[in-house]
């Protein structure tokens, strides 16, 4: 099949830039990355007991009353976050089930805050992250609640 | 009394303004140098690599092209480059990394996909997450970002000799192309990349993990080659993200401060071509012109959005909180990206109502290239109309502007109500607004329109998402978006060659590089936008703000 | 206040009786009327699409069952009020188009009566007179004309010398003097002796009849503004097309209960109605006002490239001083005196036909330098000025014998002087020269002491040197004074204001022009022109895209006419000058070039406002209706910031909408309000009246008219 000479260079064109953009560039990337920054290359992970049990990134579901739990409505389903309102609204619940005092509860949370605007805007903090210290610090009560690791 | 914004809010605009039209500043200089073929330090690595290209792809590169030929070539590379990745998608199953094992895209999805990143428009109604192989997210998704950009920004350079009359013609479309990925696409998203990882983001080929959660639960960690989509999606104002969420989902925006990085991102470039189009013109101010006019529309858009106070909620994430949601869909929109941090089903009709004029705009300061390119079609037409008054026939860096110029440019000005105006019509009398379940009201009205004027403006957000994957919408949207991309790049080049041409007069009539006629142009684009789209703005948000409706449509 | 806004930019002389030309009431009426034909009106889309709605609304009003869904039974009486708003629209727009027609063909009627057919009286081969109607004649034809006769058509003086009265062409009433080689142009009158002419056109292509025929043509082309307003004026209609049709089927859909009436009110108020029934007036109003100056344009894209003008070629003589530069004193050098420098002046002059030259004779004789060579004067071989030499000579025997004609003080009218005294004597041969300095100064082998001190000072002082020679010996200087016209530095200070240069170009020396120049305020001049100059310095201008106006009436001068963008030749000018240029003046005065630029300027300026009104005033007019539009959505009433109730929201915005059309036919015709100021300043300026003022104005209006029709109707409404 012969190819007309006003699509001959357009087409091999398309396949060169496909080639350049489509598989040099991200592999030469992830090379990089994979290197560099194997942590964040593979989804920030989170790990206990030396297993991965999920990414603080991405929201996982906790049921257990003695949890932080993440919010199930948002845009992306999987927000690993909450505000700090949120958090301390739920202390009473934790406290009650695990006997953890709200005040130390509060001083845990209050240490993993973040703001939307670094140092200003609205407080919030990780889940999982602080799910995580109190599995570590409280295992006496934690313990039965985890599966992983 | 709530002020409309916080003062640090108010400080993070102006500084994330200043960081940007810095940035852009010396970017523009770069840009005019690789352009204009000007020696530099880099060319003893980078004009072996573009010798290779050219030679591959069989072209010369220092030929000098009439407009028809320069679109021609454009149109050409651009509808094999889509075809290509319409081959990727509908045949991923068969194809090697696809860990997940996603089943190949319905062929009218595959079709409406490549013909939505290859337009620039990246309107998704494909779950990348959740559908697209790797190899598709890179070999069709990425690789189309990237040339899309090229495109847009080969588009603008070809337009700048043009208008400029001082290159004695527009160029050769393979050389800008080429010298958009190699010299200036390809080593901005690798740095940014990388910047990107750096701060949390994805970037792997192994497969997705599977995880036992705390609680004992499973969970599929969807990582993958994020970051460097990421990058060309947000600096080449593409905007499809590797997820359905787009930058709300958090491996593609982790943290507040990868949310400002990728604002930056998708501002750096636009701006900066506005920065270049003030040198190719030998007069910056000219330039300056359209970055205080375009950048005031932009202000005018955040002013829209921030009348009403808008509080975090369903629907946003909370790491930005709700001054940078709003933020940011006011930006993705005026640089008309369409990557979202948020569902828009979350912003008050006001934000909405924002976002439309960004996208009915297409220039404050809009996409990459194409942004400047529609500010020069509201340019032709103002000087137009007003310039008579200055008592002489008018004219536009000393060329006159002639009854063809303004047939074009109505031509371009005309065909966005008409791919906007008429699908949405359409859809309504075939039912398939109905189906997708738009209601007849306001809300569901400002659905459909919004779907046909984010696909007509190439931007590409949309509330609609994969529920708009029906053969109607995929078919509709994707011949609107490649209607809203080529025709008036189509036009536009053809004004600029004709310009090239033409005899110069600089000193006289009126000038087009002060602050009187920034002014001017933004009025007069304010006007003839609202002239066409006013009563669709009333039966949308505004009609949604009148009746109340806060947050959530 | 500014008299030149009130009566157009033209202010030449117009002939007296045309000041108010009476318009026939009753013609424009029923013209108007039936250049409402849809058939006749479809070459304007715009008020053709409002004439369409306005069909569509009647039969509304008639039958509104045939409109289901967007029409309502109870509404049949504001259906009517609708259509007939719609109806006066369009009739406004056409009424404008009679308006322009009739007062241009006021113009032309008058023009007529100078072009009446009269008897030409034609001569043959053997000089015998046929009588013939002027029609007749044919171009080459031998014409003679007579003390009282009408000029039959335009022709050039072959022999004799006349007193020829132009004032029913140029309103100037001061006779001219026409020798052989002048042109006569075809309706003036001969007010002494006799002349024998030669035809120069056909009957149907003199100039009067070309300014006719131009003032007649109702199928102008359009200029490049006209086209390109044309071409954004159908885009607007399209979209606004496009719009309503989206509205129509929404309401529909989504069951918005949108009114198909108050639709089309909406759809009429958009549209570019104002601009659109105005845009053939003006450019009319333009070829109207041309005329009325007595200047043919052979096309309006010439009078819109006046507008342009970047640079303004002015020759110096005839358009900034009067020209004729007056000899007043002829001084002596090397010895001789002054007798002997103006008897030779008087000789040297004895053929020079310009004023220079008649002034020379006119001071020699005032002063009794009359010279005994007189009478070997008429066999002189005489050379005569050329701008190659820059001089000009005679060659004569030397004479005793001389006797000062009879009728001394009619010494001017010499070629009959001539006639009388020939006499064969024969004597020594003489060659008497004079020209420029700087020419005469290279004829000579030395040149006397003082010479050039005293060209300089003549020329410092702004008047003008000229060399005299006797043989090959400079016997003195004539001393020429110039005398600026009236007016002229305001003039010339007008033109910069606005951005154009203004380039004076003379055949002096460059003494002479700087002082002449800096007198007027002109920066750019060119001394020592040649013929060949002019064509030079316009292709020079043009070089970075200047667009080029000049003037110019010489065989010397077409081609740069040809070659400038604007090229005004003099009627009285020769054929070729006047065939390169695309603006002829009937009037042949020069200064006129600075008012045709402002003519253009305004005729652009107008276009330009009226289309800028136009589209600004829709923002009140969506404010008006579009909250009331959508019936079934009452919550819209809170942007309804007029607060007028729907039935009173349309109809004001309608009549608002139409009653605009007449209200700027005045503006239309004599364009907009306008005095030289700097481009940018006359933009601003234009740019707040008219588009804020139209943003604003139709608010204003809107809500007044329905304050009106609150009051006149009632709740009925």
């Amino acid at each position: 099949m012969k190819i007309p000479e006003k699509l001959n260079a357009p087409l091999r064109m398309a396949i060169v830039s496909m080639i350049i953009c489509g598989l040099v560039f991200p592999v030469a990337v992830t090379g990089i990355a994979e290197l560099a920054f194997p942590f964040q290359a593979n989804g920030e992970q989170a790990t206990f007991n030396n297993t991965s049990i999920g990414s603080y990134l991405i929201a996982q579901e906790f049921t257990a009353p003695v949890f932080f739990h993440p919010r199930n409505d948002s845009a992306s389903g999987v927000d690993p976050d909450i505000m700090l309102s949120s958090a301390y609204a739920q202390i009473p619940g934790i406290s009650n089930s695990t006997g953890i005092s709200s005040s130390i509860l509060h001083g845990i949370v209050d240490n993993f805050v973040s703001y939307t605007m670094f140092f200003f805007g609205t407080p919030y903090i990780n889940v999982l992250q602080v799910n995580l210290y109190l599995v570590e610090h409280y295992s006496s009560v934690y313990s039965k609640y985890v599966k992983a690791g | 009394m709530h002020t409309l914004v916080s003062i640090p809010d108010a400080l993070s605009i102006v500084a994330v303004w200043a960081i940007v039209i810095l940035m852009a500043w010396v970017l523009g200089g770069y840009l005019y140098a690789i352009y204009t073929g000007k020696k530099g330090r880099l060319d003893r690595f980078f004009d072996p690599v573009e010798r290779f290209i050219y030679r591959l792809a069989g072209v010369d590169p220092s030929r000098e092209m009439s407009s028809k030929d320069y679109f021609l070539n454009l149109i050409i590379l651009n509808a094999f480059q889509c075809g290509l990745a319409f081959v990727i998608l509908s045949f991923q199953s068969y194809l090697p990394l696809n860990p997940q094992h996603f089943p190949n895209l319905s062929w009218d999805l595959s079709l409406n996909t490549a013909l939505s990143i290859s337009s620039n428009t990246n309107l998704q109604h494909y779950g990348g997450g959740s559908s697209l192989s790797y190899l598709s997210q890179m070999m069709a998704i990425q690789f189309l970002q990237f040339t899309s950009a090229a495109t847009g920004l080969s588009v603008a350079v070809a337009i700048f000799r043009g208008f400029s009359g001082r290159f004695g013609g527009i160029g050769n479309f393979y050389y800008d192309f080429v010298r958009s990925l190699t010299r200036v696409l390809i080593p901005l998203s690798f740095v940014a990349a990388i910047i990107l990882v750096a701060l949390g983001i994805p970037q792997t080929l192994n497969g997705y993990v599977l995880v036992k959660t705390l609680e004992g639960g499973s969970q599929v960690l969807k990582v993958g080659p994020v970051a460097s989509l990421v990058s060309i999606m947000q600096l080449g104002t593409n905007g499809g993200g590797y997820y359905g969420a787009n930058s709300a989902y958090p491996y593609q925006n982790p943290s507040p401060l990868t949310n400002w990085v990728e604002i930056v991102l998708m501002m750096l470039i636009p701006t900066a071509v506005i920065f270049l189009f003030g040198r190719m013109v030998g007069n910056r101010k000219e330039g300056n012109v359209i970055l205080v006019s375009s950048y005031t529309l932009y202000a005018i858009d955040l002013v829209i959005s921030f009348i009403t106070v808008t509080t975090i909620g369903p629907g946003m994430e909370v790491r930005f909180g709700a001054f940078s949601s709003v933020f940011w869909t006011v930006t993705t929109t005026a640089f008309t990206t369409g990557s979202v941090n948020a569902s828009l089903a979350a912003f008050n009709p006001l934000v909405i109502l924002a976002a439309f004029m960004g996208m009915l705009i297409q220039a404050t300061p809009g996409g990459i290239g194409v942004g400047t390119m529609y500010m020069l079609m509201y340019i032709v037409m103002t000087v137009f109309i007003v310039g008579l008054m200055a008592g002489r026939t008018p004219e536009y860096l000393g060329a006159k502007i002639t009854p063809r110029d303004v047939k074009l440019a109505v031509i371009a000005f005309l065909s966005h109500p008409l791919i906007i105006l008429v699908p949405t019509a359409l859809a309504y009398s075939m039912g398939a607004a109905g189906a997708v379940g738009a209601g007849k009201g306001p809300v569901g009205f400002i659905e459909i329109f919004y779907e046909f004027t984010s696909a007509a403006a190439n931007n590409g957000s949309d509330f609609l998402g994969t529920s708009a994957n029906t053969v109607f919408f995929n078919v509709s949207t994707g011949i609107v978006m490649w209607l809203g991309r080529f025709i008036p790049i189509a036009v536009m080049i053809s004004i600029a060659g004709n310009m090239s041409g033409r005899v110069r007069n600089i000193q006289a009539g009126l000038r087009t590089d002060n602050l009187i006629f920034a002014a001017v142009l933004v009025f007069s684009i304010m006007i003839l936008v609202v002239l066409t789209f006013f009563p669709f703005l009333v039966l949308g948000p505004i009609l949604s703000y009148l009746e109340g409706i806060p947050n959530g449509l | 206040m500014d008299s030149d806004a009130e009566r157009g930019i033209l202010t030449g002389k117009s002939a007296p009786e045309e000041k108010k030309p009476k318009l026939p009431v009753a013609k424009i009426l029923e013209e108007s009327i039936v250049r409402m034909n849809p058939a006749k009106l479809i070459s304007n889309p715009v008020m053709f699409v409002v004439e369409l709605t306005f069909f569509l609304v009647g039969i509304m009003a008639i039958d509104p069952t045939l409109f289901p869904v967007v029409s309502s039974g109870s509404e049949q009486v504001f259906y009517v009020y609708v259509a007939v708003i719609l109806g006066i629209t369009v009739w406004f727009s056409t009424l404008s188009d009679s308006i322009a027609e009739a007062q241009i063909r006021a113009t032309a009627s008058n023009l007529r009566k100078i072009e009446q057919e009269v008897k030409a009286k034609k001569l043959d081969g053997d000089r015998k007179v046929t009588e013939v109607s002027s029609k007749d004649l044919r171009k080459g034809d031998m014409i003679l004309i007579e003390k009282g006769d009408g000029i039959p058509i335009d022709c050039e003086v072959l022999e004799g010398l006349a007193m020829v009265d132009e004032s029913l062409l140029t309103g100037e009433s001061a006779l001219v003097k026409k020798a052989p080689s002048d042109v006569l142009i075809g309706g003036s009158i001969l007010m002494s002796d006799s002349l024998v002419a030669l035809v120069s056109v056909n009957p149907e292509e003199t100039y009067l009849s070309k300014l006719i025929s131009m003032v007649e043509s109702s199928k102008r082309p359009k200029t490049p503004n006209e086209t390109a307003i044309s071409i954004l004026l159908l885009g607007l209609t399209v979209i606004f097309t496009i719009i309503v049709a989206a509205i129509l089927w929404l309401s529909i859909e989504l069951n918005l209960g949108v009114d198909l009436s108050v639709l089309i009110a909406l759809y009429v108020c958009l549209l570019p109605t104002t601009i659109g029934a105005l845009l053939p007036a003006i450019g009319i109003s333009g070829i109207n006002r041309m005329s009325r100056d007595r200047i043919i344009a052979k096309s309006g894209k010439s009078i819109e490239a006046a507008g342009d003008t970047d640079s303004l070629l002015l020759d110096k003589t005839g358009t900034i001083t009067f020209g004729n530069r007056m000899a007043t004193e002829f001084i002596p050098l090397g010895g001789h005196s002054a007798r002997e420098v103006g008897e030779a002046s008087f000789l040297s002059s004895w053929n020079d036909d310009t004023p220079e030259g008649r002034s020379i004779i006119d001071l020699a004789f005032r002063e009794g330098f009359v010279p005994k060579e007189f009478s070997s004067i008429g066999r002189a071989e005489s050379m005569e000025f050329s701008a190659v030499t820059r001089m000009s000579s005679v060659k004569l025997e030397d004479a005793d014998d001389f006797h000062l004609p009879k009728g001394g003080r009619d010494i001017l009218q010499r070629r009959r002087v001539r006639r009388k005294y020939l006499n064969p004597d024969s004597g020594v041969e003489l060659e008497i020269s004079k020209g420029a300095p700087d020419a005469i100064k290279g004829s000579v082998p030395e040149c006397p002491e003082g010479f050039d001190s005293t060209v300089t000072e003549i020329s410092s002082s702004g008047d003008t040197a000229m060399g005299v020679t006797v043989g090959d010996e400079i016997v003195g200087i004539i001393r020429l004074k110039d005398k600026l016209k009236p007016g002229i530095r305001e003039k010339i200070e007008s033109v910069k204001v606005m951005g154009i240069k203004p380039l004076m170009i003379t055949g002096d020396q460059p003494e002479t022009a700087r002082n002449i120049a800096s007198e007027v305020g002109i920066d750019n001049f060119v001394s020592r022109a040649k013929p060949e100059t002019k064509f030079t310095v316009v292709r020079e201008e043009q070089q970075g895209g200047k667009v080029v106006a000049m003037i110019g009436d010489g065989t010397n001068d077409a081609p740069a006419l040809a070659a400038a963008d604007v090229g005004l030749a003099m009627a009285t000018g020769t054929m070729a000058a006047k065939e390169a240029a695309n603006l002829v003046d009937l009037e042949s005065n020069p200064a006129k070039i600075i008012d045709v630029v402002m003519l253009g300027k305004q005729l652009l300026m107008t276009r330009g406002a009226v289309t800028t009104f136009s589209i600004s005033n829709d923002i009140a007019k969506y404010f008006a209706i579009v909250p009331i539009m959508f019936a079934s959505l009452s919550v819209l009433q809170k942007i309804n910031i007029l607060g007028l109730s729907p039935h009173v929201a349309v109809l004001a915005a309608l009549i608002f909408n139409a009653a605009i059309i007449p209200a700027l036919i005045p503006l239309a015709m004599k364009g907009t309000r306008f005095k030289p100021r700097s481009t940018m300043s006359i933009f601003l300026r234009n740019a707040v009246t008219y588009g804020l003022g139209g943003i604003a104005l139709p608010f204003i209006g809107i809500e007044a008219i329905g304050l009106l029709l609150r009051l006149t109707f009632g709740g009925s409404l």
